[in-house]
């Protein structure tokens, strides 16, 4: 399988006052098409500034990182706004909606940076928020949506752009279970279904238990990469956590 | 392009959601454009006013007044040892070609008794010509004639504002006006000619020069105040003016260069005077409006950088989806003109008010001209992008990961 992601030798350093934070040590890491993948670790292991660089929210401090085999180590913020914007798709903790605007103009959003017209824009947004089962929720502003409502928001605003790559940090902490087991069977099916390549940050073993892979982090670097023999089904568990 | 115009249209949006803050905004630019348009219709209706009373003393006029020279001993000696003369007059028209026609003039203000009641008016003794030199029109009645100007008769033709003051309600022509012990037959009256820039020119009493010199107020000889000519087209009026330099000097006495006892003044004179004099308050005026403007301005960027402060972690999830560092510049940029743009419109809309207003209610004459509008909109357009730069500069050079953390 070709890979999606593949980071060598990467390093991020902070300057924490008159400190050095090393906050990611030399970590190789490959990802595939279409893999579903867990990253798990304790706090303030290095999870999020993972994320920040596969995102190209972020640059190394050294290394390199080749996205779909291109070299995106150390674009300008136009190039790294224009690669997030073709090939990268997030999902937040915090949902992160425009407040005041319907999930519809929400979703529609990266596509106005991609410099798509208007009708295109809605008819690609309904699209993406049918497939999240959120169509009798187009006109609904965040404030009158649940906290599982507005993370599919975010996660149909994450895939309108049909982006391979969909990262999501701790997309369920903000979540009671049923609704983390329902916002996660919609991140298993795009990778099932649709071959999109997703990474979940998580803290959860349950949701982790749910992917194909996990990653641990520690103290900046990856301490253990093993694959989950049979991952279990969100839309499943959510099922019977809804009977029950 | 597509995604400067949704840009600009997601701009509008965020403006509207913070309608009463925009708006309160919008208030600086506002009071300022409305102040600098109103102001400058003023300036402009003035300076028209101005234009039209110069206008009104007559045409391709020239004023030759006597002005003695200050040093001692000299007084007296030359210069025919006083003031203008009527023979001065008729040599200039005599001898000058590039003049068309000369006048003699001489005022004073005195009490004036009529038939029912008396007033201050200014007494003109004046020649024949004076009427077409100065554009003066009979209404009623008829102009002195040169016998009459011989013999020092005693008629005389009156202006409108001296009618409401010595004949109100009453037609002067045949009735008589006194001044000192003498008594006058009202021969004609003016046509109103309203405002000079010295006096209210319908203001007055006009009789020939004979006859002022005689009574009204006696003088030495045919002397007279000043000496009115006017040249034979208006790109003839610096010849005259030379011509006229020059015929004093020869009867008076003064050689080229020498400091003489007269002046000549030209009615371009006075309108370049005025023009400076409205230069400065032009000048002024931009002085304050620009003032107002910045302070305006100023208004404008602190609400941009506390939008832009409370707003990051909006300008976070922009960048994190795609946004270009230059289109959240865009968007606050667009969003800071929006302001400014509808202040300038709104401004220029209550400035063509209040024109009307105080146009409609105090009858003053205000002149709002079309690029007075056009130039207080690329002025508060201007404004907005000068202190909208800065705010949507800092947006758009925001971290996305600190941005998205915020709050
Ligand atoms: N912007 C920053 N400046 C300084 N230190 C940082 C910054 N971001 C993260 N760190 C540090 O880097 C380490 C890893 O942080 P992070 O990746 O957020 O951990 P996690 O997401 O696993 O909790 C932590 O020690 C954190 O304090
Ligand atoms: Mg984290």
């Amino acid at each position: 399988m070709a890979e999606l992601i593949r980071l060598r030798d990467v390093s991020k350093d902070y300057a924490s006052g008159p400190e050095i934070v090393r906050a990611l040590r030399n970590v190789d890491l490959d990802v595939g098409a279409g893999e579903l993948v867990a990253v798990v670790g304790a706090s303030g292991s290095g999870k999020s500034t993972l994320m920040n660089i596969l995102g190209c929210l972020d640059r190394p401090t050294s290394g390199s990182y080749h996205l779909a085999e291109v070299d995106v180590t150390r674009r300008a913020a136009d190039e790294r706004a224009l690669v997030r914007n073709r090939m990268i798709g997030f999902v937040f903790q915090g949902f992160n909606l425009l407040a005041r605007t319907t999930a519809l103009d929400n979703v529609e959003l990266p596509l106005v940076y991609r410099g798509v017209g208007r009708s295109e824009r809605k008819r690609r947004a309904a699209r993406a928020l049918e497939a999240v089962g959120l169509s009798d929720r187009v006109l609904h502003t965040p404030a009158q949506l649940s906290g599982g409502q507005q993370q599919r928001v975010a996660i149909a605003r994450a895939l309108v752009t049909s982006p391979p790559l969909l990262l999501a940090d701790e997309p369920t902490g903000n979540l009671d279970t049923k609704t983390s087991y329902d916002v996660l069977a919609v991140l298993q099916s795009l990778a099932r279904e649709h071959g999109i390549t997703v990474l979940i940050v998580t803290h959860e073993p349950e949701i982790a238990a749910c992917t194909e892979r996990i990653i641990t982090v520690r103290d900046g670097r990856i301490e253990r990469d093993e694959r989950v023999d049979s991952p279990r089904d969100a839309r499943q568990l959510a099922l019977e956590l809804g009977a029950s | 392009m597509r995604r400067a115009g949704a840009t600009v249209v997601m701009a509008m949006r965020s403006l509207l959601s913070a309608g009463g803050r925009s708006a309160l905004t919008s208030l600086g630019i506002l009071i300022g454009i409305a102040a600098v348009v109103v102001v400058t219709a003023l300036g402009t209706g003035a300076r028209q006013n101005v234009a039209d009373q110069i206008q009104s003393l007559g045409q391709n006029l020239i004023f030759v007044f006597y002005q003695p020279v200050a040093k001692s001993g000299a007084r007296g000696v030359r210069g025919g040892g006083g003031g203008l003369s009527d023979r001065d007059a008729r040599a200039i028209a005599r001898e000058a070609p590039a003049v068309e026609e000369s006048s003699v003039y001489s005022d004073v203000r005195t009490q004036v008794v009529s038939e029912v009641g008396n007033a201050r008016v200014q007494i003109v003794g004046a020649d024949v010509n004076y009427f077409r030199v100065r554009g003066f029109r009979v209404a009623q009645g008829r102009e002195f004639t040169e016998s009459e100007q011989q013999t020092k008769a005693k008629v005389a033709l009156i202006g409108q504002t001296a009618i409401d003051k010595l004949f109100p309600g009453l037609d002067p022509v045949g009735r008589y006006l006194r001044i000192g012990k003498h008594p006058y037959r009202v021969i004609g009256t003016l046509q109103p000619k309203g405002q000079s820039p010295f006096e209210d020119q319908d203001d007055r009493i006009i009789m020939p020069i004979g006859s002022w010199r005689a009574r009204v107020a006696p003088t030495r000889g045919d002397r007279v105040q000043l000496v009115l000519v006017t040249a034979k087209s208006a790109h003839q009026i610096p010849a005259a003016t030379r011509q006229i330099d020059a015929i004093l000097r020869q009867r008076r006495g003064f050689v080229e260069g020498e400091e003489p006892d007269f002046r000549i003044r030209t009615q371009d004179e006075f309108q370049r005077s005025q023009d400076a004099i409205f230069g400065i308050l032009t000048a002024l005026l931009i002085g304050v409006a620009t003032i107002s403007l910045f302070v305006g301005g100023v208004g404008v960027m602190n609400i941009m950088l506390v939008s832009v402060t409370e707003r990051t972690r909006e300008i976070g999830i922009r960048m994190a989806i795609g946004a270009r560092p230059a289109d959240i510049q865009l968007q606050f940029l667009v969003e800071a003109v929006t302001i400014t743009l509808f202040g300038g419109v709104m401004g220029t809309a209550l400035a063509v008010g209040v024109i009307e207003l105080l146009k409609a209610q105090l009858g003053w004459s205000m002149a709002l001209s079309p690029s007075a509008v056009g130039v207080a909109l690329v002025t508060s357009l201007v404004v907005g992008v000068t202190f909208g730069f800065w705010p949507a500069r800092r947006a758009a050079t925001l971290d996305p990961i600190e941005a998205l953390r915020h709050e």
